[in-house]
Order: structure tokens, then C-alpha cells, then sequence
């Protein structure tokens, strides 16, 4: 079929002033996204994985300029964290102000060391989970991403690390544009966990591929930034294997245009993965959680739990799949999407998908939306607790299974911290 | 009426084995009780001869009055006379309790080519039988077992062997999750049916139930196998001594 | 009072079972009739939509609504969002208009109907005498009436009661004869909730509609009876095209029935009607449907493609659809009954029970489009697939800025039977004001090991088990069901599992 022209007519505005580099595998696989990217051109809303949110902008060919945003005297996330610091600004990484990638048990190396090389463990990853997440539906933006990333970093844990390594990403110009790559490989029995913090630049478009071995566990807790203007389209492509574990959570805090995507694919036996969201938004904000989880192994488990509380006009979309395929029996699949709507302006947009290709499987899933229960504020409130406070409290009820999904207390309290403090500012 | 011989028994998906060698044979009228401790196979012994899936039979047979139990259908062996009181019984939304009851007696009778009753003939019955056994009105119309309490679930099994006559029943746990009153009221149940033509097995952990249905014979199970058997007494000395005893003589 | 809601629901549920011990054939349907026919030449053209709106004797204003439907079908490409699969329809290839060739006079009566018709509707258990119908349970109230409009491929042939229902001023006919007879209620409001435009295969109906029915309640009438209509497809290579037209008027009230039927043949059938429900202040209209197709082999050779285009349209304050179906038929099934709710207090319902057996496929669910204030909705949706079927539930619910304060409720459940099928659930929810509120649930599951070894144990062989166990987790739908619905509904969702187990 021939490719609509605006799709072309995309893919070349946007790409127009990146340029392919690196030779060896790196430069094979770039290359390779190249050619895949030509044959699908780049997504517009009359696209139905776009219903809900409109690419234009992530498509055009330079971002609309973003101010820059004081967060005042609020810590940066994950500061009171011990973790391997690594400092991206406005995209690039930045050494002086990181620290030494050095943590027993886990090899970190940017992008850049390892194009000249000519086997590299990452060969197996970098552009392969992202084209294995390309069927049945398409993500352009990742392919484009593949192609023409430099920036980025290749993570391997081989046992245990004994602190998370933490990606810092700071934004200092009102047009910065990123393309950030990152690939993270777990070996058998490893485990890690990273951070990832910041706004990153005005307009960011990320892919994080991540192999999960068998037995292995990761978590990934992420706080996108607080600027309002930043657009982001983000994608974590993961691959679970047998009696793996897989997690990951998102904070996400103003932003007027957020895409994240996460890809799951439940390969072994036995695996598990969670991917969870906590979105809040005021004004001018459109937030979108898209989400394909495939169940190939058996006795897998698979939660999605995500939850949006908006206000004067912010829009809240979730797409979110489970796919069981033949075979993979006894799955345990369990989906929610939630929005709480504080004022009349506000919308949440939902498809809440399941396609069932196995009997013996246990799939739910959930969605509501509505505002805030005047019951259980007046409930609260003939208790003496203040309005505001008793507001607060539920809309932190609310969002309290998401924020559940972090198993350290330390990150998770980083995280209720920083909502009670977004809702502080944000009254309602 | 039923006789057990050589019983072996191993779950179909791992190899494990449950029942080691099971021998018990049940006269008509005779009502049997097996006690033993938590893993000793009683209830696996209960699901075998009601044809669970899930197990399977290495060696040995089961006989009703003549007939091997072990290669029917569940449902030919329910149409055979054979009723399981599930220690657990199902829940199942959306299927009122009369349906079901009245499926399930029409199904046997058609089994056994006796003429199916009637909605008003079958209305009669169950409402007296409900009523000696205080299942309201409402329990039977309610769907099966759903919402019902552990003593409302237990009498509803009743219930359905009442309606179902059949020969031989077996009483798995019976008694859990009972208080004292329930318990009687479960246990009288169960002494109006008795009667010349119709055994009992009674599967249980404790002596309780045994003072309210009067065992002819008691068996302690451990280890998938039969390890004694006697008279009334032998619950008692279980009951005073606990198990400890008897299995190391068993040893 | 207990003692008679047990008896007869008794008396239901063991009518499935009967239904189920004594069909030992499949599709009990699939005989056809021998009958001469008139057929409009095969393939679509301007001249085939002429030839049938000639047929018709139809006025100048409704072939030109025909043609401009035409002219924009061809523009338009069939869609493909719906997880169905089907060989291309070669759209030349099918007759539009078959007409028993008894009928090229137009009889004045049921009674000058050629007898090997009404023979037909007789062995469907459709009698078109005017006496209660539908055989089955005497219900408490005494006897029912049901009005029948009887369609055997492309026409009416003729409806019952019709003089009884004038007395109390409501129209039953077919939609050809309401052409005719009553243009300015037609010319009102065809197309005005389906338009034309709608979609491709309601905007193919639009040029090529044969007949179908038509229904008009006066204002503050409780319609004294049932009615119904029987499509029965016989002709071969031939498309069905119905179109329905109801029009509910201010407080009036009516419960309309729809059976469906067809011969089995190896070559797939196609058949694509429009349902326009018109309802208006106060009043309420409950529709129901029983699907039973041809749904083609146990290898998907042959059956009825059914592509159908269902709407009401909650126009004013307070008026009420429900919206009943039970979908055991056809090869492929496409089908979404909406509501509109525009009305201010108005209220939507769908309850749907879609059983995709063998190498059956159904996509098929509702839209509740929430415009008025303080609207309502309820979606009950259970699907079962068994054999290598895929059945899909597929929905909207949308709240508009101005529908404040409105209500929606959805449940949907899967149920598989086998690990060939499929089972997808694929609604869209959209949100856009805070005062309303939303909630969707779903599950999927395969048919309780511990619920079917509970009933054999009791005695019940396996099929009947599983038609036990599915017609309790198809309670919700069945009970939204007029009684004698209610009745071939259960027997058919154990007739549409038989094979499905062991």
C-alpha cells in the first residue's frame, strides 16, 4: 500500500538536519532503522495509535521553544538517593558534573565508546527490542530514534548492584532537542535499579531498551520534570525472560505534551512485570500512557496501573493492551486506568484493550473517571480535617496503588513528597 | 456396597503420590469414618472416587456394588449412587439453586430411565426436604452457593444428597468451618437418611462430628494408606491421644 | 409469589436442557424453501437501484435518496478496523431484489399468501394466524399477543394484528408499504439517526433497501402487544437489505422483537439492514434480537455476512432505549446497537450475549454517545468463544462537556471455551466533563473446571454442564429478555456450544 504523503512529508521535515553516523554495528543498525523508518513514514493524528493525542508536534521539524522552568527551592528528585549519577544537558551527556560510571557488577558505557567496537553485547539489543515492538503496531518515533540517537548509555549488570545507577537530565535552552538511547541488559540472576529524573530539553524523544535474562529483576522509577512547556515521547522497550522481573513507575508533573510508551513482552515462564504511572496535571497538559503488554511464556503476571488527576482543561488518554497469545496459559493479567477529574474542563481519554488468545487465563481490567467523592470529603471534613487538606489526602488515596508499585520506600516517599508538594501549589 | 483395593494414586502433573495402597471396603448400611492428619490423602481419596480431574490412577480398584467406579464419567458414578460433600462446595453465579438441584435430579433419574419429575412434583419434595434441614426459600432461590455462609453452603450439600438418594456418600470435612449448632443441625441431616440400603464415609479431622453421626468403623489414614483400623473407640483414643501414637506404631 | 418466579424460571431452565437432549442437527434453520422467484439482474448499478425503487412504486423523493446513497457508496471503501476476516465480497456479484413471484400481485391479506410461504414461517414456529404466538410457557398474565411482519428475502409479506393495532393508532407495516402510505412520517425521519452517509454498508442500504418495517406509536400509547418481525433469507446469492423504522412518539411505549434465519448453503450470503429508532419525550422503546444465521460450517464454509447498522436516537427529555440482543448466528457479525442520548435525562441500556462457535466471527458491541444532562447508560456484555472463533467486544462511551452529571456502567465478561478461540475486549472511553461519572470493568476467563466437575458430580453430562454453567454467566442478558426471547435465547446458546466440549 502506498504510504500517505503526510506521513513522508513528516518523516523528511523532522529528519532533515539529523544525519546517520557510526560505523560497525552500531552504524549497521542505525542504518537499518533508516530503511525501516522510509518504508513507515512518521505518525499523524488520523492514525488510530494517535486518536487520542496529536503527534504534530513531536513531528515537526524543530520543537516549539519551551521556557525554562525554576522549580524554586524543591530538591531534585532522587536526591537524598545513593546512586551512580549520570548528567545529561540538553541531551548530551555531561562528565564533569557526573560521577565515575563505576559500580561493582554493572558496566556502564556511553554510546560513543562503544561504536567503534567490533562485538559488543548491546548488538543484541540496540534497535532489536524496539523493532520487535514495531508489530502489530507501529512506533515511528522509536525508529527514528534508533536511526539517529549518539546520546545514551549501555548498561550490562552481571550480579547484584549495590545502588541505582541514576540518569539526571537537566535542560538549559528554550529549543534544545534530544535523542536519548539508552540500552540496559541484565544477566541471569542480576538485578538493578535505575533512576531517571529530569525535564531533559524542550523536546525529547527517548528510547530505553532493557533485557531482562532469566531471574533477573529491574526497577526503573522515573520523574519526567515539572517544566510545563517540555514535550516528551518516550518508549521502553523490554524484554522479561523466565522468573524475571520487570518494573517500572512514572511520575509525571506538568509537561504540556507527554507520550510514554512501554512495551512489554513477557517471553520465559513464570515472568513478572509491572509498569505503573502517577499523572498530574493543570492547564495546559496532555498526558498519554500507552502501554502493549504480550504474554508469550506461561503463569506470567502482568499489571498496569495507572492513574491521572487533572484539572482546568488537562487531558489524561491511556491505551493500554494485553495480549495473550496461544499457548501462554495460565496468565495472570490485570489492567486499571483511573482519572480523577477536579474540574468540569478536564478530560480523560481511554482504550482499554484485551485480546485473548489462550482459555485457561485470568485478564481484567478497569477504567473510571469522575471527581472527586463528596461523601467521603464531607466525611473527612466533619472529622476537622481542613477542605484542602481532606482534598489532598484522597487525590494521594487515589493515586496511592500506583505510587504502591515502588518497592523501595526510600524512592517512593521521594515520589509522595514531590505530589503532596505539586498539590500544594496546585489548588483546587 | 464400595470396596477399595490397592489404591495408588499420583497427581497428573508432578510425581507425587497421594494414595499409597488404600484398602477399604464399606457394607450397605455401614457408615465408615477417616480420620488422619492434614496430608494423609483423606480428601484426595474423596476426589478420586468422584472422578476429579487432576489425579491419576497407577494402581488398584474401586468398586460400586460390582461395578469399577474408576473409569466412569463423574456424572456416571453420581447416576451409579455415589454423592461427594465437597469440603469446598463451588460457587456457581448466575445459576439459580432449584436449576441446578432440579437438573441434576432429572439427569440421574433419565440415567437410571426412571420417569423425570415434574416443576410441581419437584417443588413439593424440595420444600419439605429444605425445611427439616432450615434452608429457607430464599437460599434456594439464590444462586448456587453464592453468598452463602460455611454452615448454608454445608447444609445446601445436604440438601442435594437428600434429593438425590443416593447409595453410597462421602462426607469430606464435613464438619469445618462449623460451629457447634451448625454442625448438629448438618449431622441430623445426615442421620434421617441413613438407613439399610444407604453407606457412608466420613471424612474427618476431629471426633466432633463422630459424636453426632455414630461411625460402625473408623480408619486412620497417614500417608496415603490405611495404617488401622477399629471401632468408635479408635476416634476416641485419637481424640485423647492425638496421632503421634498410632503412627509410630504404624512404623 | 416466590413459588411461581421459581416455577417458571424452573420451567426456562429446563427447557434448555430439553431443547439441548433433543437437537440432535446443528442448525436447526438451514432447510430452505422451493419456491419460483423473481430476481432483479445479478450486480449494483443505478439501473438496480431504479428497478427496486419501481418494485416499490416509490415516489421521486425516495429514489433520489437511493441514488444520492449510491453515488457516495461508490466513492467509499469498505472498512476494516473490525477483527473479522472474510474473503473479498464481490459486491457484482450478488442479487439485490428477490421476490417470490406469488407476491408480483400484491396479496390484500395474510390469507391470499401463497401457502408454501406461510408453510415457512409455520416450521420456523412463526404462525402468522393471528393468535398468541411464539409456543412455549403460558405466562402468569395469560395470553400474549405478538404482531409479526413477516420478511422472506426482499419483501414483506404481510403483517398480522394490523387492524387491532389501528384501533389504538399505531402503524405496523412493512417500510415499503409506509412509503407509500405514510410518506410524511417516512420523509421525516429516514435517515435523520442513520443518515445516508453513515457508514459503507448503511450508506449500501440506503441505495439498495428492499423492504423491512415500519412502526409508528402515537403520542401517550402503550402499544397493545408485541411486535415483530422474521427475516427469513431463502433466495440464493442473494443479499438481504432491510430497513427498520421505528418511531416511538412523546410518553409512548412498545417492545419490538427480531428473529432472524437462514437456509444453509456453502456460499456466503450477505446481508447488511439499518435499524433507525426514533424516541421522543417520556417515552420508551425496548428492542430485542435474536440472531440465529446460518453461521456457516464447522470449517467456515458459507454462512451470512452481517453487516448491520442499529441506532435510537434518545431525542427528547427523559425517553428510554434498551437495547437486547443475543447473537448465536452468521459467519461474520458486525454490529454496534447505539444510543444517542440527547435528551436531557434520557437513558441508554445494552445488553448483548455474543456466542462465536466453531469458525464463527463477531465484532460487535455499542455506542452510548452521552449529549443531554444527567443521561444514563448500562452496557452488559457477555461473550463466549469456543472452537477456533474470535469474538469482540467493541464499544464507545462518550461524555460530552455539556452531558453533566450522567452515568455510564459497563461490564463486560469473556468466556473461552477450548484454546483455539479468541476472546478481545476493545472499548474506548471519553471523558469530557467532571460531574459525570464513568466505569468501565472487564474480564476474561475460561469456563470454571471446579463449576463443571461440580454438576457432573451431580449427574449432568458435560454438555449439559457447560450449557448450565454459560447460561448462568448469560443470567444478566437473559433476564433483560421478554419471556418467550428468554426461552429460545437459553435453548440456543446450548444448541450454539453443542461440539464445543470434549
Amino acid at each position: 500500500m502506498m504510504l500517505v504523503q503526510a506521513k513522508t512529508d513528516a518523516l523528511t521535515a523532522r529528519s532533515g538536519a539529523l544525519t546517520v553516523s557510526g560505523s560497525g554495528w552500531l552504524g549497521a543498525a542505525r542504518r537499518d532503522a533508516v530503511a525501516r523508518l522510509a518504508a513507515m513514514g512518521l505518525p499523524t493524528k488520523r492514525d488510530e495509535y494517535w486518536r487520542y493525542t496529536d503527534p504534530a508536534s513531536l513531528t515537526a521539524a524543530t520543537p516549539t521553544p519551551a521556557a525554562l522552568f525554576d522549580a524554586g527551592d524543591e530538591a531534585p528528585a532522587f536526591d537524598g538517593i545513593d546512586a551512580v549519577k549520570l548528567v545529561f544537558v540538553d541531551g548530551v551527556f555531561d562528565p564533569a558534573q557526573s560521577d565515575d560510571p563505576a559500580l561493582a557488577g554493572v558496566e556502564i558505557t556511553h554510546l560513543s565508546q562503544a561504536e567503534g567496537v567490533d562485538i559488543h553485547w548491546a548488538r543484541d539489543v540496540y534497535g532489536v527490542l524496539e523493532t520487535r515492538g514495531q508489530t502489530p503496531v507501529q512506533r515511528p518515533l522509536a525508529t527514528l530514534n534508533t536511526a539517529y540517537a549518539t546520546q545514551g548509555f549501555l548498561i550490562r549488570a552481571t550480579a547484584k548492584a549495590a545502588k541505582p545507577v541514576s540518569f539526571l537530565y537537566q535542560n538549559r535552552s528554550t529549543t534544545s532537542d534530544a535523542l536519548l538511547h539508552h540500552c540496559i541488559k541484565l544477566e541471569h540472576g542480576a538485578e538493578l535499579t535505575l533512576l531517571e529524573s529530569g525535564p531533559a530539553a524542550a523536546r525529547i524523544t527517548a528510547v530505553m531498551e532493557v533485557e531482562v535474562a532469566d531471574g533477573a529483576r529491574f526497577h526503573h522509577i522515573r520523574s519526567q520534570g515539572r517544566d510545563h512547556e517540555r514535550r516528551a515521547a518516550t518508549h521502553v522497550f523490554s524484554r522479561v525472560g523466565a522468573g524475571a522481573l520487570f518494573k517500572s513507575f512514572t511520575l509525571t508533573a506538568n509537561g504540556c505534551l507527554t507520550r510514554n510508551e512501554q512495551i512489554v513482552e513477557l517471553v520465559g515462564n513464570d515472568g513478572v512485570a509491572h509498569v505503573a504511572g502517577a499523572a498530574v496535571g493543570d492547564g495546559i497538559f496532555h498526558h498519554d500512557d500507552t502501554v502493549f503488554m504480550t504474554h508469550e511464556g506461561q503463569r506470567c503476571e502482568s499489571r498496569q496501573v495507572f492513574k491521572k488527576v487533572l484539572m482546568n482543561g488537562a487531558v489524561g488518554v491511556f491505551q493500554g493492551k494485553i495480549l495473550v497469545k496461544q499457548g501462554a496459559q495460565k496468565t495472570d493479567g490485570y489492567q486499571i486506568s483511573q482519572s480523577l477529574l477536579l474540574d468540569g474542563d478536564s478530560q480523560f481519554l481511554a482504550k482499554p484493550e484485551l485480546e485473548i488468545y489462550a482459555d485457561d487465563v485470568k485478564c481484567s481490567h478497569g477504567s473510571t473517571s469522575g471527581a472527586i467523592d463528596d461523601t467521603a470529603l464531607f466525611y473527612l471534613q466533619s472529622r476537622g480535617v481542613p477542605k484542602r487538606m481532606a482534598q489532598s489526602l484522597l487525590v494521594l488515596a487515589f493515586l496511592a496503588e500506583a505510587i504502591g508499585e515502588i518497592e523501595d520506600e526510600a524512592i517512593a516517599e521521594d515520589i509522595r513528597s514531590r505530589l503532596e508538594g505539586w498539590l500544594q501549589r496546585h489548588e483546587h | 456396597m464400595l470396596n477399595i483395593k490397592n489404591l495408588h494414586v499420583k497427581l497428573e502433573e508432578e510425581d507425587k503420590v497421594i494414595l499409597n495402597g488404600v484398602d477399604l471396603s464399606i457394607g450397605a448400611g455401614e457408615v465408615h469414618a477417616i480420620m488422619g492428619p492434614n496430608g494423609s490423602g483423606k480428601s484426595t481419596l474423596s476426589y478420586v472416587l468422584a472422578g476429579r480431574e487432576g489425579y491419576t490412577v497407577t494402581d488398584g480398584s474401586a468398586l460400586l456394588e460390582g461395578e469399577e467406579l474408576l473409569e466412569l464419567e463423574p456424572e456416571a458414578r453420581a447416576a451409579a449412587g455415589l454423592f461427594l460433600a465437597f469440603q469446598y462446595p463451588v460457587e456457581i453465579p448466575g445459576v439459580g439453586n432449584m436449576t441446578f438441584l432440579r437438573t441434576a435430579v432429572n439427569a440421574q433419574r433419565k440415567a437410571r430411565g426412571e420417569e423425570e419429575l415434574s416443576a410441581g412434583e419437584f417443588l413439593k419434595i424440595v420444600r419439605a426436604k429444605a425445611k427439616t434441614l432450615q434452608i429457607d426459600a430464599d437460599m434456594l432461590k439464590r444462586p448456587v452457593n453464592v453468598g452463602f455462609s460455611g454452615g448454608e453452603k454445608k447444609r445446601n450439600e445436604i440438601l442435594q444428597m437428600a434429593m438425590l438418594e443416593p447409595k453410597m456418600c462421602i462426607l469430606d470435612e464435613t464438619d469445618s468451618g462449623l460451629d457447634v449448632d451448625a454442625m448438629k443441625l448438618v449431622a441430623e441431616g445426615v442421620n434421617a437418611l441413613r438407613d439399610a440400603g444407604r453407606s457412608f464415609l466420613v471424612i474427618t479431622h476431629y471426633q466432633r462430628l463422630l459424636d453426632h453421626i455414630k461411625p460402625d468403623f473408623v480408619h486412620i489414614m497417614a500417608a496415603g494408606r490405611i495404617i488401622k483400623s477399629g471401632g468408635p473407640e479408635l476416634a476416641l483414643e485419637v481424640e485423647n491421644n492425638g496421632y503421634a501414637d498410632l503412627l509410630a506404631e504404624a512404623e | 409469589m416466590d413459588g411461581v418466579e421459581v416455577e417458571v424460571r424452573e420451567g426456562v431452565d429446563r427447557e434448555t436442557i430439553e431443547t439441548v437432549q433433543a437437537m440432535s442437527g446443528k442448525y436447526k434453520h438451514g432447510w430452505e424453501t422451493d419456491i419460483e422467484m423473481d430476481y432483479a439482474p445479478k450486480g449494483l448499478s443505478e439501473d438496480i437501484v431504479r428497478l427496486i425503487s419501481s418494485k416499490n412504486d416509490e415516489p421521486q423523493w425516495m429514489l433520489d435518496w437511493r441514488l444520492a446513497a449510491y453515488r457516495r457508496w461508490v466513492k467509499m471503501t469498505e472498512p476494516t478496523w473490525a477483527m473479522v476476516n472474510y474473503p473479498t465480497i464481490d459486491y457484482q456479484d450478488q442479487y439485490y431484489y428477490a421476490k417470490p413471484k406469488s407476491m408480483a400481485v400484491k396479496p390484500k391479506s395474510l390469507d391470499e399468501v401463497d401457502p408454501k410461504l406461510l408453510a415457512t414461517y409455520a416450521k420456523l414456529g412463526i404462525p402468522l394466524k393471528e393468535q398468541a404466538l411464539l409456543a412455549g410457557v403460558e405466562t402468569p398474565e395469560g395470553e400474549r399477543k405478538v404482531a409479526v411482519d413477516a420478511v422472506f428475502d426482499s419483501v414483506s409479506l404481510g403483517t398480522t394484528f394490523k387492524g387491532e393495532l389501528a384501533k389504538a393508532g399505531v402503524i405496523f407495516c412493512s417500510i415499503s408499504e409506509a412509503v407509500r402510505e405514510h410518506p410524511e412520517l417516512v420523509q421525516k425521519y429516514i435517515g435523520s439517526v442513520v443518515p445516508p452517509t453513515d457508514n459503507f454498508f448503511a450508506t449500501l442500504n440506503s441505495a439498495v433497501f428492499s423492504d423491512g418495517s415500519f412502526v409508528y406509536i402515537p403520542p401517550g400509547t402503550r402499544c397493545p402487544m408485541e411486535l415483530s418481525t422474521y427475516f427469513r433469507i431463502n433466495a440464493e446469492n442473494t443479499g438481504q437489505f432491510e430497513r427498520t423504522l421505528i418511531i416511538c412518539d412523546r410518553g409512548a411505549y412498545v417492545s419490538y422483537l427480531e428473529g432472524c434465519t437462514a437456509p444453509k448453503r456453502d456460499i456466503p450470503q450477505l446481508h447488511a439492514a439499518v435499524v433507525e429508532i426514533v424516541i421522543l419525550e417520556d417515552a420508551e422503546v425496548k428492542y430485542s434480537t435474536v440472531q440465529n444465521w446460518y453461521p456457516g460450517d464447522e470449517n467456515g464454509v458459507g454462512g451470512i455476512y452481517n453487516f448491520v447498522t442499529k441506532r435510537a436516537d434518545c431525542r427528547e427529555a427523559r425517553a428510554k432505549v434498551m437495547w437486547t440482543q443475543v447473537e448465536t448466528g452468521s459467519a461474520i457479525t458486525w454490529k454496534y446497537p447505539s444510543c444517542i442520548l440527547r435528551g436531557d435525562d434520557s437513558q441508554g441500556e445494552f445488553y448483548s450475549i455474543a456466542i462465536a462457535n466453531n469458525a464463527q466471527q463477531a465484532d460487535t458491541g455499542t455506542k452510548m454517545i452521552h449529549l443531554g444532562k444527567r443521561t444514563k447508560s448500562r452496557i452488559v456484555s457477555k461473550g463466549i468463544s469456543a472452537g477456533r472463533a474470535q469474538n469482540t467486544y467493541r464499544g464507545l462511551v462518550s461524555m460530552h462537556p455539556k452531558a453533566t452529571d450522567s452515568r455510564n456502567y459497563t461490564q463486560c465478561d469473556s468466556l473461552l471455551i477450548g484454546d483455539k478461540c479468541g476472546a478481545h475486549t476493545v472499548p474506548y472511553i471519553e471523558v469530557k466533563n467532571n460531574s459525570s461519572r464513568v466505569e468501565h470493568e472487564a474480564t476474561t476467563s475460561k469456563v470454571d473446571e471446579d463449576q463443571l466437575f461440580y454438576c457432573r458430580s451431580r449427574g449432568m453430562d458435560e454438555e449439559e454442564a457447560v450449557a448450565l454453567v454459560v447460561n448462568g454467566f448469560c443470567k444478566d442478558v437473559l433476564q433483560a429478555l421478554p419471556m418467550e426471547f428468554a426461552m429460545e435465547a437459553q435453548a440456543l446458546v446450548a444448541i450454539s456450544l453443542e461440539g464445543s466440549v470434549g
